[in-house]
């Protein structure tokens, strides 16, 4: 037994020697996709890889970038403890050549920095937190928006949107900032802050709550008593629905809502209602709605995602990372090589105007990396549905701002 | 002096909820003396089970809680007869065991939902009773009238009934219990059952009014934890009157300090329970040393 083992063994290792050669001319760049794949937040994390599928597809009908396909292998990681163990068997393992990923900023954080211990290119295009750039690591290049990006949207729509909408001046506008407690939230709620602060207006109360919480009377009291013309609101979506239910409950209707990030669900629609969350306004990812002039190729984006999954996109997270892997792409040619220092070095010199791309994004990287020119959009809920309202290069012809008040 | 009573309001209504998730978690403890870290999983497909009857069948929550209270508290029986009975030597390890039931609950839940939060829509979940200047949720004060029936029944069920005459025994003292003729297994068996049931209970009433997810659970076993301690181990009247003290604590540290300390006040009740009266209000002596101390 012994001796036709060995010589299987020998067989084989001619095998391989023999095919090695033409393997090496082929080899797929190996790509690890990080994200949560079981856990509360798998059906975020599947799509987002969704978008990276697409685009792997997409690229490999043309040959791949540099000779070589794309193969995306995917690292489930639920836990930014599991984000390292992830990190190191995927390029133990399965030998992947560099990271995407996530849908989660805690998890990007040390699946990043596991990633670097390896010299492999972490590319982000879907996590928020403005630390990941700033710590300022080798391998780490963020295509997609940050925290601060979408605070800078929610303060542009509250000047052009809805100042406008409500006939007040933006100075002396009153403004409620709530969030939920955790770094995601504050974070966004003080850039919101400072930014509409510059701009005049008068921020009535600024406050935070768990997003895990049983109760929000406390908060909307005090919200009624403020009496602001706009509340804007950066959570998750259990305590997004609970205050908007407190509000409705209590009667209380500020002139304007605006939604940072969550509120935009099937579910959220469901647990209020349409006629209560008609007028809502929502900043997030750029969705299938919008025009070509905006985003070139979104179109494209849902036939290519309604072909291959048979159903609508869930959430347009996917399309953002579709995008971002799209730029992942053009960076590796443009350098070379998939190295990390070589990438930086090519992203540093990418200069490519707004709206190049799906989600309108365009590519100007800042000193630490991060995509200036990440597309973001603001939608409403109008007849149980959402439209894109601004900006108005995004805005589909026929589609108007609807009344912001409450019913 | 409007806002006041606002608050307490407010206060009393969300001391109705914890309440009545506290009530099967109290009883639980101060009968088969273990702490069943899974309580706030059961509230959980308390919710699930009314949001199912609700998208399936068209039910609504007041009328599927009849139907999905006694399953979850059949559940509850299987859990006590089947792990919770077989550790019964090992209080320590009764403890991880429902842990463990933590866990496996929430990711079962979690590998039907897929991470997608439901909630029930409907009529129930926004109507509001105008009480004067009040505005008062339905689904909240229902939540407190069943908290105060259920309080009632249950004092009454114990006082008055043989079965709990039997089951006051067993608390009292385990082994003169059995030495008495109650079947002492089988008294754990109902009072885990009534446990689950009344966490079930809870669940429902709440499905109209929040999102619910696999961890949902734990948005209430902390404050869960917390009422049963300061109400008193064991006491009914205790969990009853810790939610409400909870609540109506919670409400005026949220609205007169701030709502991101709503937790930490309470918190920093517990603790001064803990060291000032450990068996809490109305608990009896000796039940905080459930687990180091053999139960006789």
């Amino acid at each position: 037994m012994r001796a036709l083992k060995s010589w299987l063994a020998g067989l084989v290792a001619l095998a391989t020697l023999a095919l090695a050669p033409a393997a090496q001319a082929q080899a797929p760049i190996k790509v690890g996709a990080l994200n949560p794949y079981s856990g509360p937040l798998a059906l975020y994390g599947t799509e987002v890889t969704r978008g990276y599928e697409l685009a792997v597809d997409r690229l490999n009908a043309s040959g791949g970038v540099l000779g070589r396909r794309f193969e995306l292998i995917r690292g489930d990681v639920t836990s930014p403890q599991q984000g390292i163990a992830t990190v190191e068997q995927l390029v133990t393992r399965d030998k992947v050549d560099l990271f995407v990923g996530t849908y989660i900023s805690a998890i990007a954080l040390t699946a990043s920095d596991a990633a670097q211990r390896y010299n492999k290119l972490y590319w982000e295009t879907n996590a928020l937190a403005a630390q990941l750039t700033e710590r300022g690591l080798p391998n780490f290049v963020r295509a997609g928006p940050d925290g601060p990006a979408f605070a800078a949207m929610s303060a542009a729509a509250v000047r052009e949107l809805i100042a406008p909408a409500l006939k007040k001046d933006m100075r002396g506008l009153t403004v409620w900032i709530e969030s939920e407690d955790s770094i995601y939230g504050t974070q966004i709620a003080q850039v919101q802050r400072r930014i509409l602060e510059t701009f005049g207006a008068k921020i009535v109360g600024f406050g935070a709550h768990s997003a895990r919480t049983v109760d929000l009377n406390d908060t909307v009291l005090r919200i009624r008593q403020a009496n602001p013309d706009v509340l804007v609101q950066t959570g998750y979506v259990p305590d997004g629905n609970l205050l908007l239910r407190t509000l409705r409950d209590q009667g209380v209707k500020p002139g304007a809502i605006l939604y940072v990030g969550t509120g935009d669900t099937p579910e959220t629609l469901q647990a209020l209602g349409e006629k209560y969350m008609d007028g809502i306004l929502i900043v997030g990812y750029p969705r299938n709605d919008i025009t070509e002039a905006f985003g070139p190729g979104a179109k494209a984006y849902l036939e290519a995602y309604r072909a291959k999954y048979k159903a609508d996109p869930i959430a347009p997270q996917g399309m953002n990372a579709y995008t971002g892997f799209l730029i992942l792409a053009e960076t590796i040619k443009a350098a070379n090589s998939i190295e990390p220092d070589k990438i930086q070095a090519a992203a540093a010199k990418l200069d490519k105007p707004e709206h190049s791309y799906p989600s309108g994004h365009g590519v100007k990287f800042d000193k630490n990396f991060q995509n200036l020119r990440a597309g973001l959009t603001v939608s409403q809920w109008q007849g149980g549905k959402l439209a894109t309202v601004y900006p108005k290069l995004a805005v589909t012809p026929g589609v108007t701002l609807k009344p912001l008040a409450r019913p | 002096m409007d806002i006041f009573f606002t608050v307490l309001v407010f206060g009393l209504l969300l001391g109705g909820i914890y309440g009545l998730v506290s009530i099967g978690l109290n009883l639980i403890f101060g009968v088969v003396r273990i702490v069943n870290f899974a309580q706030g999983e059961l509230v959980m497909f308390g919710m699930y089970g009314g949001f199912f009857a609700w998208h399936w069948w068209g039910i609504n929550p007041y009328l599927s809680v009849f139907l999905v209270a006694p399953l979850v508290g059949l559940l509850g029986v299987a859990i006590q007869r089947l792990v919770i009975q077989p550790l019964q030597h090992e209080p320590n390890m009764q403890i991880f065991a429902t842990f463990g039931l933590l866990m496996l609950f929430q990711n079962l839940m979690l590998m039907v939902s897929r991470g997608e939060a439901y909630s029930v829509g409907g009529q129930v979940g926004s109507t509001v009773l105008t009480v004067g200047d009040l505005k008062l949720s339905l689904v909240r004060v229902v939540t407190l009238v069943a908290a105060t029936l259920i309080t009632i029944g249950l004092h009454l069920f114990l006082a008055r009934t043989m079965t709990g005459k039997a089951i006051r025994a067993v608390t009292q003292d385990k082994r003169a219990a059995r030495a008495m003729g109650i079947n002492v297994e089988k008294t754990f068996l109902i009072t885990f059952g009534i446990g689950a049931a009344l966490a079930g209970m809870a669940g429902v009433l709440l499905t109209p009014i929040y999102s619910i997810t696999p961890g949902v659970g734990g948005n209430f076993i902390l404050a869960a934890f917390a009422v049963v301690v300061l109400g008193g181990l064991g006491s009914v009247w205790g969990a009853y009157l810790g939610g409400l003290v909870v609540g109506i604590v919670e409400a005026f540290a949220g609205f007169y300090i701030d709502p991101v300390l709503r937790s930490a006040v309470w918190f920093v009740i517990f603790l001064i329970v803990l060291v000032v009266k450990p068996s809490g209000l109305l608990g009896q002596v000796g039940a905080e040393e459930v687990g180091f101390r053999e139960q006789h």
